[in-house]
């Protein structure tokens, strides 16, 4: 009763990764999809810290850490849309986004 | 005990400030809640036994990927949310009924896996979590992602630039 069990660490990163996805789906708000997007990001790392932990090795570090590169250069990319797309005038949302071009 | 105690408390603050970021209407609130839930899971990786990567959640993504975050929401003004009709609403109870089929698979899959000692304490770790284990890790075993992920920096920043000139061009600018 002392630890915490691999288990619950593997449930809250899937509460986490569902709020994040249902974020994506129920938002229009390009910001605010990237903010979900980090969030599911940030459920994957969970799993893999929890379960480096669990066999005890330092593999899942490794990974996490690489994920945090590759969020970092999607937010760059992402949020250099959206700005793109506010300068040419057009409105936040994504389904009016679907069609971008040139 | 303490150990679940942190966990709980970090956990709903996770969970909570999660459900904060995609129900919030401004962006520049659903930035701040992202950020109580980074920090909160920087709380859960220090209990993991991994003390470098909180480190560098608190200050790579709670302190420079959201501030990023903040300086475009705050360049983009009120605009950002325009209240263009939502087409899909009337979908938006499938997207939740998806979402609940997709955790009720998961929490199956938590309920019938069959690993030793799976809901049990964990075992006591070696030192896996420290900057040094973990370089030694990056550069004994995983030197070729390493040198990936700044290839992705580089692709990325370049990406970037090329996104903010053309958009300086469309308005007449050089």
């Amino acid at each position: 009763m002392t630890g915490v069990p691999l288990a619950w660490y593997l449930g809250l990163s899937g509460g986490l990764f569902a709020l994040g996805l249902l974020g994506v789906m129920i938002r229009r708000n390009p910001l605010l999809l990237l903010l979900a997007i980090e969030l599911m990001l940030n459920a994957a790392n969970v799993a893999l810290i929890g379960f480096s932990r669990y066999w005890n090795i330092t593999d899942g570090h490794v990974f996490a850490l690489v994920v945090m590169v590759v969020a970092a250069s999607e937010v760059v990319v992402g949020l250099g849309l959206v700005v793109a797309v506010f300068r040419a005038r057009l409105a936040l949302d994504v389904d009016q986004m679907s069609s971008l071009k040139g | 005990m303490g150990e679940r105690i942190a966990f709980a408390v970090a956990g709903l603050a996770a969970l909570g400030s999660g459900g904060l970021v995609i129900t919030l209407r401004s962006p520049f609130q659903a930035a701040v809640a992202l950020i109580v839930s980074l920090f909160s899971v920087a709380v859960l990786f220090l209990l993991m036994a991994a003390p470098f990567v909180a480190a560098i959640q608190v200050i790579v993504y709670a302190g420079a990927i959201v501030v990023l975050f903040l300086f475009v929401i705050a360049y983009l003004g009120d605009r950002g949310v325009m209240g263009a009709p939502d087409r899909l609403a009337r979908y938006r109870g499938l997207a939740v009924l998806g979402v609940l089929a997709l955790v009720a698979q998961g929490g199956l899959l938590l309920a019938t896996i069959d690993l030793p000692g799976f809901a049990d304490d964990p075992r006591p770790t070696d030192d896996i979590g420290s900057p040094e284990a973990v370089g030694r890790s990056f550069i004994d075993h995983y030197i070729v992602p390493f040198e990936a992920t700044s290839l992705l920096l580089l692709v990325a920043a370049v990406g970037a630039v090329l996104l903010a000139k053309k958009a300086v061009q469309a308005e007449g600018g050089r």
